[in-house]
């Protein structure tokens, strides 16, 4: 078995509670330098919240109130504003889900990533444009020259998008957090966008945190895969692992909603029965139990621990062994 | 074939940006971001229109709704012209068109209450009020996959796969007759995203509703539409049935894209060989002579630099805008 590099990134025991509940609750995982781990999960399962607790951006509704997020040994959490100011960007820096929303619609695109580019590393402003120049170039868009000078709303969802990412780009972070970053794009610029990022991993040993709900990304490019539930680390797992071999009825379920080429064009695709619980509903037992074919008393009553399947394939079922029930229902 | 079937028909519509001197015309290029495009929608028809980022989609979705105007063209939709209508005309025009927008960021107002967004069009269309609005929004909320008590939260309470799905809830809320849809799922799940497909099928077979479908996913296009219609820098360079345009894609670009799209899983997406797109990608305001593609195209001779390709119909009956397809 080979020897995984110490962690560049450590969440360990993350929980962020919003109005009392805990919407992350006792999440962990590690990056190591050079490594990409795909974070997936049912929508509002606190995927963003996560990714926002290591950048100190949480909103003001949500507290973390517990576990730590170390980047070596610098824990990210006890951090002031002031000094995730300087980290934000140069040692960790966000690509965040919706461009529209984070890009300043007052600005043109080439003074933002510019700034960006001097808030860390200072030069005149004809040198950032230049770097900024560049970032267009490897992002993939078009006569860069005219763009640098265009407002968000004179570009495409896609060129927004890609703004973004020279912005989190720019000051070559030792680790990067990116949230949907290739949602708006086409799959031939996402091939280049994830290539880059392989670059990155390959060239500068960047650590990525990429948060997906293309199962086709994260088969591209993650090595190891989290799968998140509710708040809830469901599983985790090298990502060959994860795709022959899921360890857990959600992860099962999940793959299993992909559409198939061999399926009935708009006849129903598989769905998960039922819905994921608010975080006023989550009960004592498995988060997932009223949705799971495999559920029974235990795991309305009690929570499974995250249980360790050797290879660094972790589950928290209370039934792995009956995996191949559910293959059977998903198939 | 009757007026009546197509609920949708844009005749050639061309949008243009700048080159007006105005405010953000300072590089006075002109670019044209749709380049003269026809296309119909028949009733109960579902049409996929792909390509790549910054190629016009968004700008033929806003013109189709009226938010953009063309400088050339015409679009109807249940034949009434869109082109040129004054307000009160849009207005009931909207009734029978409503739009997802690509980002809903952009599309929720960050003061209302999800339910109240959703309520709004009921209230000014005289749908519903009082007790029965409120359960036509709560059934709207849970069709989506999230649920009545989240009426009264604000959008920035949710993540950002629940506010594309308050966006969806209000476009159907009037059962509109087209729907036209800016990337609706790419924010989503798979298993979301499976059931709001689900939903989108369903409500076409109960109320004969058409979507354009503005998507990347070609697995979700493959899925849920009849068609599919690829658009090139402001052009459309192929349109084809599903099964033709899958069996049997023609363009270059069209293969390009069939052969980027990442396989769920990683044996086979990591072994597989992808056909890379040479050349320097070419800027919208500055279209390349000829068949706007050659530039990147391996196929390219020289009269693909010097003529421009029309549509023409191939034996499987696919359109194809190419001069060795
Ligand atoms: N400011 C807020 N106030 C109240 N609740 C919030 C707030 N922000 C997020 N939430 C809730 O916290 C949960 C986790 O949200 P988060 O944005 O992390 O989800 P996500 O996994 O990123 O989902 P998606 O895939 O849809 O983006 C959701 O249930 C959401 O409704
Ligand atoms: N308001 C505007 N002013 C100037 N240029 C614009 C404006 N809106 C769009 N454009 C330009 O028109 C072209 C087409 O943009 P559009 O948003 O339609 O692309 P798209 O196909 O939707 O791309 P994506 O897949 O990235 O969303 C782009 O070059 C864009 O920069
Ligand atoms: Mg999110
Ligand atoms: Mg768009």
């Amino acid at each position: 078995m080979e020897v995984s590099p110490s962690p560049l990134l450590t969440v360990d025991s993350l929980t962020i509670d919003i109005a009392g509940a805990h919407v992350v609750d006792d999440v962990s995982f590690t990056v190591a330098p050079g490594r990409v781990m795909a974070l997936v999960g049912e929508s509002g399962c606190g995927k963003s919240l996560t990714s926002y607790a290591m950048l100190g951006l949480l909103p003001p509704a949500a507290k973390r109130t517990g576990g730590r997020i170390m980047l070596e040994n610098t824990d990210l959490a006890c951090l002031t504003e002031r000094q995730f100011r300087k980290a934000r960007g140069k040692d960790i820096s966000i690509i965040f889900q919706e461009p529209s929303a984070s890009l300043d619609p007052l600005s043109t695109v080439g003074t933002q990533i510019a700034e960006a580019f001097r808030a860390h590393h200072g030069g005149s402003k004809a040198e950032a444009f230049e770097k900024a120049r560049q970032m267009l170039v490897d992002v993939g868009i078009p006569d860069p020259n005219r763009r640098l000078h265009q407002y968000p709303f004179e570009l495409s969802g896609g060129m927004c998008q890609r703004i973004m990412i020279s912005i989190a780009l720019i000051c070559g972070p030792r680790v990067l957090v990116a949230d949907e970053p290739t949602t708006a794009l086409d799959v031939t610029i996402q091939a280049q966008i994830l290539d880059l990022m392989k670059k990155l991993v390959a060239e500068r040993g960047t650590a990525i945190v990429l948060i997906t709900h293309d199962m086709g990304v994260v088969a591209d490019i993650a090595d190891d895969v989290a799968v998140m539930y509710a708040g809830r680390m469901a599983e985790i797992a090298p990502v060959h692992a994860l795709f022959r071999e899921p360890k857990h009825p959600y992860t099962a379920l999940l793959l299993a909603s992909v559409p198939k080429l061999d399926h009935a064009p708009k006849a129903d695709l598989a769905t998960i029965e039922g819905m994921v619980p608010t975080p006023s509903e989550f009960g004592v037992g498995c988060r997932f139990h009223d949705r799971c074919p495999l559920s029974t008393d235990k795991c309305r009553s009690e929570a499974p621990p995250l249980f360790d399947c050797g290879d660094g394939h972790r589950s928290a079922c209370w039934h792995i062994d009956r995996m191949a029930e559910i293959r059977a229902v998903a198939a | 074939m009757s007026e009546q079937k197509n609920v949708l028909e844009i005749r050639d519509v061309a949008v243009h940006f700048g080159g007006n001197g105005g405010l953000f015309g300072k590089s006075g290029a002109v670019v044209k971001a749709v380049n003269g495009v026809t296309l119909d929608i028949v009733r109960g028809e579902t049409v996929a229109l792909v390509g790549e980022s910054g190629c016009g989609k968004s700008t033929l979705s806003n013109t189709i709704v009226g938010l953009q105007q063309p400088v050339a063209g015409s679009v109807k939709i249940g034949g009434e012209e869109v082109v040129g209508a004054d307000r009160k005309k849009l207005n009931d025009i909207r009734r029978k068109v409503q739009m997802i927008f690509q980002d809903p960021a952009l599309s929720l107002d960050p003061r209302s209450t999800i339910g109240a967004t959703i309520g709004e069009p009921l209230i000014v269309r005289g749908v519903a009020k009082g007790k029965a609005l409120k359960e036509r929004v709560g059934a709207l909320l849970a069709q989506v996959g999230l649920r009545p008590e989240h009426a009264d939260r604000y959008p920035h309470q949710f993540s950002g796969g629940q506010r594309q799905r308050v966006v969806i809830a209000r476009a159907l809320a009037l059962e509109p007759d087209l729907v036209i849809c800016d990337e609706p799922v790419s924010a989503l799940d798979v298993s979301v995203r499976a059931q709001i497909l689900n939903l989108l099928v369903a409500l076409q077979k109960r109320t004969g509703v058409s979507y354009l479908f503005v998507s990347h996913d070609l697995g979700v296009v493959r899925h849920i539409c009849d068609r599919v219609v690829v658009m090139y820098l402001g052009r459309f360079v192929e349109i084809a049935d599903r099964d033709t345009f899958f069996a049997n894609p023609k363009h270059p670009y069209t293969k390009a894209l069939m052969s980027a799209v990442p396989e769920a899983d990683p044996e086979v997406q990591r072994s597989k060989e992808r056909l890379i797109l040479g050349g320097e990608l070419p800027s919208p305001a500055n279209i390349p002579s000829g068949c706007a593609f050659h530039t990147r195209c391996p196929l390219a001779t020289e009269i693909c630099g010097r003529e421009r390709p029309e549509l023409t119909v191939r034996d499987d009956g696919a359109r194809v805008a190419c001069h060795h397809a």
